[in-house]
């Protein structure tokens, strides 16, 4: 009782003296106001269709009607010049188009006839390769059935199987994407408030002046661990609140939110007792920001990542995130993600309780 | 014959290679102020934070208040009062907040500090922040963190170092009564002065080892002349001479001097603490 009575008192001392640093408890609600503003201020849908310029006669005439086509995702524009397609894609024109398709006047009868002619494909520089391919694909196969020939290819009575959950008309918009994002950003700044309430603990030595009272290092630790994990919780919750992310799977994601809250005290106590000074704790908050991030921008545009990226400790945090906002899963879905993120937070702690330990036996 | 309240026994600590306290043993009794004296280095603070529990020594034994230190070192801490020569206050909280904390910590229950407060003369300041206190104020408020506990073993560092003499003055005031009321006091300094006025035995430390201990009376004693040294006017000139106390004629050659119209001073001619020091260490305090 009377080592529960010690832990409280210090955790006290530490909540007192968070709310007393100026700067720390300002980031803290400078954080918090402007991750939830950026996330109001995104988009919360997403625009599915793409927009196609065509020049040439035949083919403008027939796509420029083609409501089914826009149905589908796509809708045809058509122009009356290959420059003025041009103009469209490259965004100089009055509209803007994704890609265009100039096909000569000649098209149809070279087509069938056999003979070689050129349509040309205008694409934006930052066009995904795949969607390149995929418009080429288009113009060959257009040129095929233009000769008289039929695909070689037999089509299943469905026309497309979905794997996984189709999500057409039901995009993961921006804002969704963003939210894991600034949740990890928000642990981030709690880790280097942490770290700097441990770094001056231990640079003004008033550690030592704690220790020879009756308080034990175990509890000193304890008291860090929960006083750093309580802060980066409540914060992480209370954006979650704010931008609307707790409302489904909420038990997953708290727990998420708690093993990701004490992932990063881990850190903040690594960071703390490394970092002499501020630009010390800078350094090492930092050092495990940058690749702790990798995850969550990978979140923001998916399908960039490297496999190697779920070897980084705040992969499991992130996925889980993701899954549980984006995708409703379940707790037990989530569950190896969890596991993960566990692991991980057994190291971060373990690291963080060594190097606070060797720095105060060295005081 | 009572029990000491401390005892170290022989204790050693290195670090690495370099070794800060070597066999070092000696006794504090209850009530006693030990002045602990020797230049930055000599090991004063390692043995200080052996005796407190920071370290645990790598060969020898020590006990406090019949206690094995480190081994019982939660019951001694209890007990103990520590100052350290660093002001590691929590500078973002008031003086009174900085006693209540402590107090929290040693589980005192329903801690009252402006008694204390007014015994180190900070009752008008208890509410501003430490980082807002002088020096010599953030001295007291060390001195009267490490009295939370009515202390029954006191250790202090350098607790007047750099202070003015009236702030110096406040704190041996308050060392002086806490011996009286039965604590047993360490007291780590280098000035001789202050440990000459302050402590019942005083120990001289260097290299990690002690080459003295005994009360500052026996030492001067033991290292003085016995002698008394005599100016005098004699026409535009100042006469010094020094009569030794073991010549047969002493008590007359005084007589003679005190009667005398041009003496200006007579002095006893002890040895200081810290002409004794350099003795045995060959070098001084600084």
């Amino acid at each position: 009782m009377a080592a529960v009575n010690r832990i409280g008192a210090i955790v006290r001392k530490d909540f007192k003296a968070f709310t007393r640093d100026r700067f720390y408890f300002f980031m803290t609600i400078l954080g918090l106001v402007f991750y939830v503003a950026i996330y109001w201020f995104l988009p919360d849908s997403v625009d599915e269709t793409i927009e196609v310029g065509v020049h040439g006669s035949v083919f403008a005439e027939a796509l420029g009607g083609v409501t089914e086509a826009e149905s589908q995702g796509m809708r045809v524009v058509v122009f009356d010049s290959p420059e003025a397609v041009e103009a469209a894609v490259a965004g100089e024109g009055e509209t803007t188009v994704a890609m265009g398709f100039s096909f000569p006047d000649n098209f149809l009868e070279a087509a069938a006839a056999g003979e070689v002619t050129t349509v040309s494909v205008y694409v934006t520089g930052d066009l995904p390769p795949q969607l390149r391919s995929t418009m080429t694909g288009m113009v060959r196969e257009i040129a095929f059935a233009a000769a008289g020939s039929e695909l070689p290819v037999t089509l299943l009575a469905e026309e497309e199987i979905i794997l996984g959950e189709d999500r057409a008309g039901n995009q993961v918009s921006l804002q969704q994407n963003m939210g894991p994002l600034l949740i990890f950003f928000i642990l981030m700044v709690e880790t280097f408030a942490l770290a700097g309430l441990v770094a001056s603990e231990i640079q003004s030595r008033t550690v030592t002046a704690v220790l020879i009272t009756p308080v034990r290092m175990s509890e000193f630790l304890t008291a860090k661990s929960i006083f750093g994990t309580l802060l980066a919780f409540s914060q992480a919750v209370l954006l979650a609140i704010l931008i609307g992310m707790l409302g489904t799977s909420t038990v997953a994601l708290l727990i998420t939110l708690l093993l990701g809250s004490l992932l990063v005290t881990g850190l903040g106590l690594v960071a703390g007792s490394s970092g002499k000074d501020f630009m010390g704790i800078l350094f090492w908050s930092m050092l495990f920001m940058v690749p702790l991030m990798v995850p969550a921008i990978a979140a923001l545009f998916p399908g960039t990542a490297a496999g190697w990226v779920a070897i980084l400790p705040s992969f499991g945090l992130i996925e889980a995130i993701v899954r549980t906002t984006a995708y409703n899963e379940s707790l037990v879905d989530i569950l190896p993600y969890l596991a993960m993120l566990g692991a991980w937070c057994v190291v971060a702690f373990g690291a963080g309780l060594f190097a606070l330990r060797r720095k105060v036996a060295t005081l | 014959m009572a029990e000491p309240a401390i005892r170290v026994d022989g204790v050693r600590y290195a670090y690495g290679d370099i070794v800060a306290v070597d066999d070092v043993s000696f006794d504090v009794a209850v009530g006693e102020i030990l002045g602990f004296l020797g230049p930055n280095g000599a090991g004063k603070s390692t043995t200080l934070k052996m005796m407190t529990g920071l370290l645990d020594p790598q060969a020898g034994s020590m006990t406090v208040l019949g206690r094995d230190m480190p081994g019982d070192k939660e019951e001694i801490q209890q007990q103990m009062g520590v100052c350290f020569e660093e002001k590691n206050l929590y500078l973002d909280m008031s003086g009174r907040e900085n006693l209540i904390f402590f107090g929290q910590l040693f589980g005192l229950k329903n801690f009252e500090p402006d008694d204390l407060l007014r015994r180190v003369n900070l009752f008008d300041r208890r509410d501003d922040r430490a980082a807002d206190y002088s020096k010599g104020m953030r001295q007291r408020l060390m001195v009267a963190r490490s009295l939370i506990n009515a202390p029954t073993v006191l250790f202090l560092d350098e607790p007047t170092d750099g202070l003015d003499p009236v702030s110096s003055q406040a704190i041996r005031r308050i060392i002086s009564e806490e011996a009286d009321r039965g604590a047993a006091v360490v007291l780590t300094t280098h000035d001789m002065l202050e440990a000459d006025k302050l402590s019942d035995r005083v120990a001289f430390i260097n290299e990690g080892r002690i080459l003295a201990l005994d009360s500052p009376e026996s030492l001067k004693l033991a290292h003085g002349q016995r002698g008394v040294r005599v100016r005098a006017r004699k026409g535009d000139a100042v006469e010094e001479t020094v009569i030794s106390l073991d010549a047969a004629d002493a008590g007359d050659q005084i007589r003679a001097a005190v009667a005398d119209e041009g003496l200006m001073t007579i002095h006893t001619e002890e040895a200081t603490l810290e002409d004794i020091f350099i003795e045995y260490a060959g070098r001084g305090l600084e």
